[in-house]
């Protein structure tokens, strides 16, 4: 790698260099590489003999289908919802608008596992629901709600956020004459809004499609929670290959996704550059929201985003409900009838519940600190030099983010499963840190993201003042942008250590006894019939819930979006 | 595996163990017994004069440990491993040889007259059992190749693959299909499929649990000591069936490292802890039936009526030792 006037860097400068250049080629390129030699070469000579062994699974390609057609039926279901929301929202006059935009917005913060578990409590076999549902119905089975339909619902109600986020900025950029010189011309208000208003919000609509399509088709923590008894997709499969020994099948199968992700993201780019067109003028006016003339058409739609907004508030109310509730009280009432605040003791005061929060914190933390000085730097570095040496370097942290984490954790494992020159001949994989480094690699990508806008967005004479006075480079990074994009370091800081405490897929493959993260003792305790841990567990619902809440609000004042 | 990568993943008390390998002071074996039974059988051997420090932890970390460690051993012995994983470490050529003074008067099945390496100490049955509150004597499966039968449908739970139980009692069920060369025939293939489709197919032990709260499964696969166990916590009454064609057992065995360095200590250790006066004290203390016949003499009586309860099926587990992870394969990526 060439950098520009390498000889005069000074020394600390050039340590952290090959630092972070390590970082890269140990956790980046390495795994990407070992992932490539087991899916091509297992035995050491070029074989597709995996391809045909996936393909001869009878397991492998039912994972296949049922994830090709869960994405197939979230696409449709979430863009019906998730428009409606939009409409219901912002072009049409809907009583109780502040009430439908928090319910809406919930799925902002009721995400990944955490998500997963509420649903399974509230819809599975002993939920409150489920209890409900049965003294109306008795013959209703105990797992009615499992299998791509359960699987579906859960999709279509917790991936509307692309929706809640990005679509409606876009709708509020319609013009509002257009929507008027349509209805003088004597359109109804559906034929305005589908021949109106939704062609100029289409690229926004395919974006967020293709964002439901990628999170589907890595769907992880739902379909292992919701799933039920003998229902896989994809990335539970690879890790099942993974479990079975399989490491070649199981590098060719992350590949697979791999691919089909890829696909996903170029043609976002794509739609993204085309998308910059936005019709009408260049002062658009504001868009008025439409009262509904017609009466019945009018209850209806009330009673759709009412019942939209009771689906997605239903289970948090309860989880919050049930995380004040004795745990004897769960499986038996549909309603607690009594509270107590003993569960948030337990968790704060019981080792076996508390290590799990802490470990997810200790790992989340690490993580997230060692991304934000990779990405400060290679950030940092990018900005003032720009030859291809700092892009190659930027564009390699950038590699991960096209990657789904299967990708990289079945990397992670083939590379650290024996000892390593790469880190000292030492073998990673059953160890404490294993972990951390996946999520660090696969936060660093959003980490940058912002990093770069908040360093684009400085004022370049601030420094170069500081340099005519005098003060050297680590001076005028420390004293002059560090304050500058502070705010912006704190805020990603904190949404990637939010994340990392529900992150379920590079969890679900790295972690092990001595690390056991928050995401997986959740995922564990979805799955017990011991009241007392199911209690647990909605304690760590609410607390990431409450932190997510916190932090996001946060991110939204100071204008970086949901940041997911 | 070399020093410097015990360190890496090992706690303080592993390094301890690693240095004092390498000092050859007390002998270390690994063996997968719970904590409370580990320490009484180290108490146990001190007294009996054998300063050996056990390493305790899961049979399949220990097993997997072993083959990482296979550069530079730290263990002296190994024991409490089931069946196929010591055939497995036999196999690559980990283990030295060594008969047992107690080897004579051992049935044959626990011999390794082969290649005198693995003797085994005792055994437990892997079993069929009902819940006898909901079932009669006269409708509970007699034999394992009943299960597949609708009357059976969705009474019984297979539990995930990686649970040593699940795997001896799916090679068992496959066994019957086998040829001469240990081949699975289209049949038993077919069968495993029928019984997958017939069965719960639980991804975990509280999934199990609750098939049998939920009154759906009332048979229950599992092994000796867990039928008790489950019938307990959920709450009725289990009875085991001694089914046509033999249940499987599955016996742990004991052996010596290859290369370690305190060979004379180790035999006198592998010699004091097979012999039928420990074996029947341990029998004494946790119940645990032992396989040499002089041991089950001498044990309680419970432990005696345990020990001839039900008739073994055959199985030669060198034979199959290397086959169990293809089979397993199988079964997780076609039938499942």
């Amino acid at each position: 790698m060439t950098l520009s006037g390498i000889g005069r860097v000074p020394l600390v400068r050039s340590i952290l260099l090959t630092v972070v250049i390590w970082c890269a080629v140990s956790f980046i390129y390495a795994p990407i590489f070992s992932v490539l030699r087991f899916a091509f070469a297992p035995e050491g000579d070029i074989s597709l003999g995996a391809v045909g062994e996936l393909a001869g699974s009878r397991r492998v390609r039912t994972a296949i289908v049922n994830t090709l057609i869960v994405t197939g039926l979230s696409i449709i279901t979430v863009n019906v919802v998730g428009i409606f929301q939009v409409a219901v929202l912002e072009y049409l006059k809907i009583g109780g608008r502040g009430f439908l935009r928090f319910a809406y917005s919930t799925p902002l913060i009721f995400v990944s596992v955490a998500a997963a578990t509420g649903y399974g409590f509230v819809y599975g076999q002993t939920g409150a629901l489920t209890r409900l549902l049965q003294s109306a119905w008795p013959a209703l089975p105990n797992d009615w709600f499992a299998g791509i339909q359960a699987v579906v619902f859960a999709h279509t109600f917790l991936l509307t956020s692309f929706h809640f986020l990005f679509l409606r900025a876009a709708i509020r950029r319609v013009d509002y004459s257009t929507v008027e010189a349509a209805r003088g011309l004597g359109a109804t208000n559906l034929e305005a809004f589908v021949r109106v208003v939704l062609p100029v919000l289409l690229p926004t609509v395919f974006a967020t499609t293709l964002l439901v399509t990628y999170k589907s088709l890595g769907s992880f923590a739902i379909p292992a929670v919701l799933g039920g008894r003998r229902f896989d997709m994809v990335t539970e499969l690879i890790l099942t290959l993974n479990a079975l020994r399989r490491p070649d099948m199981a590098a060719m199968l992350s590949i697979g996704l791999g691919i089909a992700v890829i696909l996903c993201i170029a043609a976002m780019q794509y739609v993204e550059r085309r998308g910059s067109y936005i019709g009408g003028s260049k002062t658009p006016v504001p868009i008025e929201r439409i009262r509904i003339a017609n009466p019945v058409v009018n209850v209806a739609v009330h009673a759709a985003a009412y019942a939209i907004a009771v689906i997605q508030l239903v289970p948090i109310a309860l989880v919050i409900l049930f995380s004040l509730a004795p745990a004897r009280s769960i499986g038996t009432e549909v309603l607690p009838s009594s509270l107590t605040l003993k569960n948030y003791v337990t968790v704060f005061s019981q080792n076996t519940a508390f290590v799990p929060l802490k470990n997810s914190l200790l790992m989340g933390a690490s993580a997230t600190v060692a991304g934000i000085l990779i990405s400060l730097f290679v950030v940092n570095l990018a900005h003032r030099y720009t030859n291809i040496g700092t892009t190659s370097l930027d564009l390699s942290f950038m590699v991960p983010w096209i990657l789904p984490a299967p990708f990289i954790a079945v990397g992670l494992i083939l590379t650290y499963d024996e000892p390593n020159l790469l880190v000292a001949n030492r073998v990673l994989l059953g160890g404490f840190w294993i972990l951390p480094i996946g999520y660090a690699i696969v936060s660093i990508p959003i980490m940058m993201r912002f990093l770069r806008a908040a360093f684009f967005s400085l004022d370049p004479a601030l420094n170069e003042a500081a340099q005519s006075l005098g003060a050297p480079a680590h001076y005028r990074f420390l004293r002059v942008t560090m304050p500058l994009v502070l705010p912006v370091v704190i805020l990603i800081g904190a949404m990637t250590l939010n994340g990392i405490l529900s992150e379920y897929s590079m969890s679900a493959f790295l972690f092990n006894v001595n690390n056991k993260p928050l995401s997986i003792a959740l995922f564990e305790g979805a799955r017990s019939s011991n009241p007392e841990q199911a209690a647990i567990n909605l304690v760590y619902i609410t607390l990431i819930m409450a932190f997510s809440l916190v932090i996001i609000t946060l991110a939204d004042k100071y204008g970086l979006g949901g940041g997911k | 595996m070399t020093t410097k990568d015990w360190l890496t993943g090992a706690t303080a008390l592993l390094c301890f163990l690693g240095t004092s390998a390498a000092t050859a002071e007390p002998l270390i074996a690994y063996s997968p017994q719970g904590e409370e039974r580990a320490v009484w059988i180290a108490e146990q051997a001190q007294s009996a004069g054998h300063d050996v420090t056990i390493l305790a932890a899961g049979g399949g970390e220990l097993f997997d440990r072993i083959l990482a460690e296979r550069a530079n051993p730290q263990a002296d012995v190994v024991f409490g491993l089931i069946d196929a994983a010591m055939a497995t470490l036999k196999a690559e050529g980990l283990f030295q040889p060594y008969v047992p003074k107690w080897a004579e008067g051992l049935p044959e099945v626990y011999r390794d007259d082969a290649d005198h390496m693995v003797y085994k100490f005792w055994q437990t049955p892997v079993v069929i059992a009902y819940n006898a509150d909901a079932l009669t004597e006269a409708d509970a499966p007699a034999s394992w190749l009943q299960l597949v039968e609708d009357r059976y449908a969705g009474k019984y739970v297979i539990g995930p693959t990686t649970w040593q139980t699940t795997k001896t009692y799916l090679v068992g069920m496959l066994l019957r299909f086998a040829d001469e060369d240990g081949e699975i025939s289209d049949a038993g293939w077919d069968f495993m499929q029928e019984l997958y489709d017939n069965a719960i197919v639980a991804d975990s032990a509280d999934a199990k649990t609750a098939a049998f709260v939920n009154d759906e499964a009332v048979i229950d696969l599992n092994w000796f000591g867990g039928v008790g166990r489950l019938a307990e916590n959920v709450g009725y009454k289990a009875v085991m069936v001694d089914t046509e064609g033999g249940t499987p057992f599955i016996a742990e065995g004991i052996a010596i490292m290859k290369g370690t360095d305190q060979l004379d200590d180790a035999k006198a250790f592998v010699d004091w802890f097979g012999s039928p006066e420990f074996m029947a004290a341990y029998a004494a203390e946790f119940g645990q039936v032992p396989v040499h016949p002089d041991a089950i003499a001498a044990a309680p009586d419970a432990v005696r009526r345990n020990a001839t309860l039900l008739q073994p099926q055959p199985i030669d587990w060198d034979v199959v030792a290397p086959r169990i992870d293809g089979w397993i394969q199988r079964i997780e990526l076609d039938i499942r």
